[in-house]
């Protein structure tokens, strides 16, 4: 294959990988813009997902990849899984925020982060204690219909996943910017006293962003599995790192940021993974993590969420 | 009026506990469990769990080593384990058959040393060395090692925000075991490190016994806990205290936040790479497994279970966890087969709870910290409220000027200006908060900033100590250029301040508070507090007597409230605390930013006396007021600020009379008044 | 501390739009407001003196019900709404105009006008206040799309009255309005004041600089450490020697 090739190949993973780790970090950046706080249980979240749309996708009679459907029933299976996946990680996100981390808001310091680490280990711990730490073949209903650009190849379930992530990512822009719940997002993200004062029920607005958040995390869950054909217990983590480099990257608490910031790392993890050795892929994206931290913590578009002080 | 019964067994509680607490009960807890500890292995000769009381003791010593970063000094590191990695491998290399350089004449000191031995493997021409470095020897030199890795990570992300922080160390935590994944050379990779060299002790092997391991174990535990103790109740282990509590205002009182966030993170990193060589000596194996972030969230769950920042408190967090999961998890498992056995719940006899440790872990640590935040063994105890007597006596005025020492020793120079500013200028986005500021003040004299909220005093004061940077013109004092130096280095030079929206330290008692102040006069490092030479104590006794000197001068109000902690104060009180912590520092200046703020006008003709008296001792005063009453009866000179710039500066009686100063400061001009009232 | 002898309030003949009765506000273990009486009249414009540290932010808050009261009552048009969660005060007629303006600073001038209507739901009776709202700050209209968080602090002062404004509040609550604004933005704030009140709204003001409160202001109160050491009519206040004192330094308006 010719470097060109290689190269528009490795866009085309990268591209696939960052529009997941977007979705992922969109979550993850609106929750911090909103109220400050790094949600480690986020990205077990989407771990969660991936094995909900599993077992949908096998309630439907999927099993493996051998059963493949066309056109229309297609859609129609995909976005049954999508809404279902989507409500129950919602549901689960705002379950979380409940009972782990509203009485924990106000409390000063990395308090309340501490106590997400504890609730991403029990999310983690109760999938790897019931499902075991094997990965499970993904129960997938897409063909694999390809199409070739000179030695590079194109498949339709990536043209079909940059869709559904392209969509999931502007319904939440279009969300945040024009209707009113997202006004009062936004508000609360600037001035949260003052919106308090403008008299937005600030409760609500934290419990709709970890719905919409979490839901995101769970579509992007659903999008692994159908990418990879497969999912296990330690997703979260491995993409987790790199989802929430994606947000610094960006600049956490910045929407659009966390948009191209996936985009980004996505791409650097294919790149990488073409040129280097697989297993240092880890520790570039860390390295990445340290250095936006140290040098720019605000990020490349720099931070929309007020400091702490 | 008399206690009620209810409310003598109500105070019961905290006196009980005081006396627990004092000095000679400690003492003798601390015998009685140290000999209990010894005994153990007589009563209990079963080698498994003595085996595991051992690895109990090195996790002990991680969660000391995590505590005195996170408890102490206010630091969430949850990469923690990557010095545990850095002491094992440090002592791995040096003691085992992993680096083997070939033979050559510079090896022969370290031969004679006994450091090196000479191996000659047959069919193989040259010899190659082979380390086998004391584990003695390895134990403080893994210790340094690792302290010094601490401030190579620390150096470039100590001043990150803390949740930031947290995350960096969290990447470094986890760059480390992949890094000793991938560098077999060093590491022998994902197989481990073999044949680790066994302690040796005056010719006794310690080989693959438990039982001197686990001596050994209770002896490093002991020492660790007498250091953090050491630490914990010294200049440094207030100071970490006061970086916990409010950094800036830490800094403000002449604390190097630098020097001893990097300080908490290299004893820290110490314990963990002398607890790294322990166990590394003890399995003779070291695996990159044994290093990952599990276990940093291991030693965080165990410190938030027995309480962060108490020393007995993390290390019964830490037996806790450990000796469940080594001793009770089996028992417990077959408890709960049984009991699923006997409600016929198909889950609960199918449980493993030993496979299940993890998700315990997160149990434990959701639960604490929303039910439990302190911990089991909380860092402090209530102290016995002020008794009816204390709280109604009547307050005293402090003692008379005159009958103590001058509060700073340095000589000034009452001829030449003390302060001098010239042409001070700081901007924030597009607002210039301060433009162009001229100002002299003269050593004994009390200057007063006035101007209405907005015009730039605070940031005036913030320029002059330091914790903003101008952008333009020169601070001089007493001739010495002092132009955006760090807050603590001013406050070394004789600046002290208090805050407008008061920056105590809520959670230190009122004397720990005041002592803070002394952190500029008094010098003893880590290594002083740990030995308490007497050079030590005397400087510790002399600062307690200073503190009570400086209480004093608030005759009966601070003083009986010494060990109570400053968020129990009253708002006067507390304003008068800040004072008296910024006194305590030994300016010959004072800036005192709206010092009446809050207090009746009874308490602010008290302050403004005490001030005046604090210029008869040689401090001289730079002060912002609102109160022009308490302007006109003690400053000799007053300057007006207005967005920024200085539009008056004379007597109290001249600026009063000054057109400009009465329109800016004071609204709406005369005939618009006379209008409006008209209208009405 | 001597309650003045002024000249007694005049009975009024409706009950007050806002009332404190022996309010104590703490934070924490602070006691910061100690017992407090208000009473602020429909139509009137009412004013609360005080230095920093005096309590007054914490009246506001109070107000809001981003604090709780431990005891007394706050009533808001014969009604006491203690536990009333913050929309719904504002839902009643209460708005805002903080300390510092706090505007949302991301958000364009028009979207922080919307903000301000948040708790409303007619949509054309917004539109109709909106073009009022431009009518008595012509300056806002000129500055629509811009982000907030690049006008002047005088400008910000119009666009945070005229935000709360979009709220249709009977009582317009407004923290220190005169802060960090140079005099030509301060006359035209406490002129708008004037003029809001004259269109009907109530005006409860907490302000430092006395003489500006005091000069549209029918009544005012005086706080310190969190007690009110004096209340009065706004003329007897300007000539009550204390407040002179201590608030306007002596210095007399010739």
């Amino acid at each position: 294959m010719s470097v060109f090739d290689v190269l528009l190949q490795q866009v085309i993973n990268g591209v696939s990988l960052g529009a997941m780790y977007a979705l992922l970090a969109l979550g993850f950046t609106m929750v911090y813009g909103i109220i400050e706080l790094i949600n480690f249980a986020h990205f077990n979240v989407f771990m969660v997902g991936s094995f909900i749309a599993l077992w949908v996708f096998e309630a439907m009679g999927f099993s493996g990849q051998s059963q493949v459907l066309y056109g229309l029933p297609l859609f129609g299976v995909l976005l049954v899984g999508l809404v279902v996946v989507m409500l129950v990680t919602g549901f689960l996100g705002v379950a979380i925020e409940r009972v782990a981390l509203r009485p924990m808001r106000g409390f000063p310091g990395t308090a309340p982060m501490i106590t997400t680490i504890g609730v991403s280990y029990i999310l983690f711990n109760i999938i790897l204690l019931t499902i075991g730490a094997n990965t499970l073949n993904y129960a997938n209903p897409m063909p694999n219909v390809r199409w070739e650009i000179g030695d590079a190849t194109l498949r339709l379930r990536e043209v079909l996943l940059w869709v559904v992530s392209f969509i999931l990512m502007l319904g939440l822009h279009y969300f945040v910017r024009y209707t009113k719940m997202g006004k009062a997002m936004q508000a609360t993200a600037q001035d949260q006293e003052a919106a308090r004062m403008m008299g937005v029920d600030v409760d609500r607005v934290v419990v709709t962003a970890f719905f919409l958040g979490s839901a995101l995390a769970g579509a992007a869950g659903m999008i692994f599995g159908l990418y990879y054909n497969y999912t296990s217990f330690i997703i979260g983590y491995t993409a987790g790192l790199r989802a929430f480099t994606a947000a610094v990257l960006g600049g956490i608490g910045n929407i659009p940021g966390a948009m191209l910031g996936g985009i980004l790392i996505g791409l650097i993890e294919s790149l990488g993974g073409q040129f280097l050795e697989v297993r240092w892929t880890d520790v570039i994206i860390f390295s990445i993590l340290v250095l936006v931290l140290v040098f720019r913590p605000a990020g490349i578009f720099g931070r929309m969420a007020p400091s702490k002080s | 009026m008399s206690t009620s019964p209810l409310e003598h067994a109500r105070g019961f509680l905290p006196i009980f506990w005081e006396r627990v607490r004092s000095e000679q009960w400690r003492r003798g807890v601390a015998l009685v469990l140290i000999v209990l500890a010894c005994a153990f292995p007589l009563i209990d000769g079963n080698e498994g769990d003595l085996d595991a009381a051992a690895n109990a003791t090195a996790f002990a010593t991680l969660a000391l080593g995590l505590n005195i970063v996170v408890g102490f000094a206010g630091l969430l590191d949850l990469g923690y384990a990557a010095f545990f990695a850095i002491g094992a491998y440090t002592y791995g290399i040096f003691s085992s058959y992993q680096i083997q350089p070939e033979w050559s004449s510079f090896w022969e000191p370290f031969q004679w040393l006994g450091f090196v031995a000479r191996m000659h493997t047959e069919g193989v021409p040259i010899d190659h060395v082979h380390f086998q470095v004391s584990f003695w020897l390895m134990l403080p030199v893994s210790a340094v090692v690792a302290a010094f890795f601490g401030i190579a990570f620390g150096a470039p992300t100590l001043r990150l925000k803390g949740d930031y922080l947290a995350i960096v160390t969290l990447g470094f935590g986890e760059i480390v075991p992949i890094v000793a994944r991938n560098t077999p050379y060093l590491t022998n990779g994902a197989m481990g490190l073999n044949g680790a060299l066994p302690p040796q002790l005056f010719g006794y092997n310690f080989g693959v016994k438990s039982l001197p391991f686990y001596y050994l174990g209770v002896a490093l535990v002991v020492f660790l806990i007498f250091v953090s103790t050491r630490l914990k109740d010294s200049r440094i282990g207030r100071a970490w205290l006061a970086i916990r509590e409010d950094e800036i205002a830490a800094e403000a009182m002449g604390v190097n936040r630098t020097k001893l966030k990097l300080l908490a993170f290299a004893v820290g990193a110490g314990f963990a790479g002398m607890t790294g060589t322990f166990y590394v000596a003890k399995l003779q194996t070291a695996t990159p497994e044994m290093f990952t972030f599990p276990v940093s969230v291991m030693l965080l769950v165990m410190i938030v279970l027995g309480g962060t920042g108490s020393v007995a408190g993390v290390v019964v967090g830490a037996l806790l966890l450990q000796l469940l999961q080594s001793w009770f998890l089996q028992d417990l498992t077959e408890w709960v087969h049984a009991l699923g056995r006997f409600t016929s719940i198909g889950f609960l006899e199918r449980i493993d709870l030993v496979q299940s440790i993890e998700l315990i872990f997160g149990i434990i640590l959701v639960l604490m910290m929303l039910y439990r935040r302190q911990g089991l063994i909380p860092e402090r105890m209530a102290v016995a409220a002020l008794t009816h007597a204390q709280q109604t006596a009547v307050p005293s005025r402090g003692s008379k000027v005159g009958e103590f020492k001058p509060l700073h020793s340095q000589t000034v120079d009452s001829k030449r200006p003390l302060l001098e500013i010239r042409g001070l200028s700081k901007a924030f986005g597009g607002i210039q908060a301060v433009k162009g500021l001229d100002l002299t003040v003269m050593p004994g004299s009390i200057v007063a900033v006035i101007g209405p909220n907005g015009s730039g005093k605070t940031t005036f004061f913030n320029l002059v100590t330091g914790l903003t940077r101008p952008d333009g013109g020169s601070v001089t004092l007493a001739g010495e250029d002092i132009t955006g130096e760090g807050p603590h280095l001013i406050v070394e030079k004789g600046i002290a301040r208090t805050f407008q929206n008061l920056r105590l330290f809520p959670n230190m008692t009122l004397m720990e508070n005041v002592l803070v102040g002394t952190h500029t006069r008094t010098d003893t490092g880590a290594l002083g507090a740990v030995l308490r030479t007497p050079h030590v104590r005397h400087q510790e006794a002399a600062a307690r007597e200073r503190v009570m000197e400086v209480l004093g001068i608030f005759g009966n109000r601070l003083m009986p409230r010494r060990e109570h902690l400053a968020k129990t104060l009253s708002y006067a009180n507390r304003r008068r605390l800040e004072i008296a912590r910024a006194i305590i520092t030994e300016p010959v200046l004072l800036l005192l930013d709206e010092p009446t703020a809050g207090m009746n006008p009874t308490e602010t003709l008290e302050l403004t006396d005490q001030i005046r008296g604090l210029r008869d001792r040689g401090i001289s005063i730079l002060l912002i007021e609102h109160k022009l009453n308490v302007v006109n009866e003690i400053a000799e000179k007053v300057i007006v600020l207005d967005h920024g710039e200085k539009i008056a500066e004379g007597s109290p009686a001249e600026v009063h009379r000054n057109e400009e100063v009465l329109r800016a400061y004071l609204g709406r001009t005369a005939t618009a008044a006379v209008r409006a009232a008209a209208a009405s | 501390m001597p309650i003045s002898d002024v000249q007694p309030r005049q009975p009024l003949e409706r009950p007050p739009l806002l009332e404190f009765k022996g309010v104590d506000t703490y934070y924490g273990e602070l006691h910061v407001l100690k017992g407090v009486n208000y009473r602020v009249g429909t139509g009137e414009i009412v004013c609360l003196l005080g230095g920093n540290a005096s309590g007054k932010s914490t009246t506001m808050k109070t107000i809001f019900g981003i604090v709780r009261p431990k005891n007394g009552t706050v009533s808001y048009a014969g009604e006491t709404i203690n536990d009333l969660p913050t929309a719904e005060r504002v839902k009643r007629g209460i708005a805002p105009v903080p300390e510092a303006r706090r505007l949302f600073p991301r958000m364009t001038v028009r979207e922080n006008l919307e903000m301000g209507a948040f708790c409303r739901e007619d949509k054309a009776e917004i539109e109709s206040d909106m073009d009022r709202v431009f009518e008595l700050f012509p300056r806002v209209k000129e500055r629509l799309s811009q982000t907030a968080g690049t006008l002047s602090g005088g400008e910000q002062q119009m666009v945070a009255m005229a935000r709360a404004l979009m709220a249709r509040p009977s009582l317009l609550c407004m923290d220190e309005p005169s802060m960090g604004l140079s005099p030509l933005y301060v006359e035209q704030v406490f002129d708008l004041i004037q003029a809001i009140n004259k269109q009907g709204t109530t005006i409860f003001m907490v302000e430092q600089n006395a003489n500006m409160a005091l000069s549209i202001a029918s009544y005012g109160y005086v706080l310190q450490t969190g007690e009110v050491v004096l209340h009065g009519s706004a003329q007897s206040l300007r000539d009550n020697e204390m407040i002179q004192q201590a608030y306007l330094g002596e210095m007399k308006v010739q």
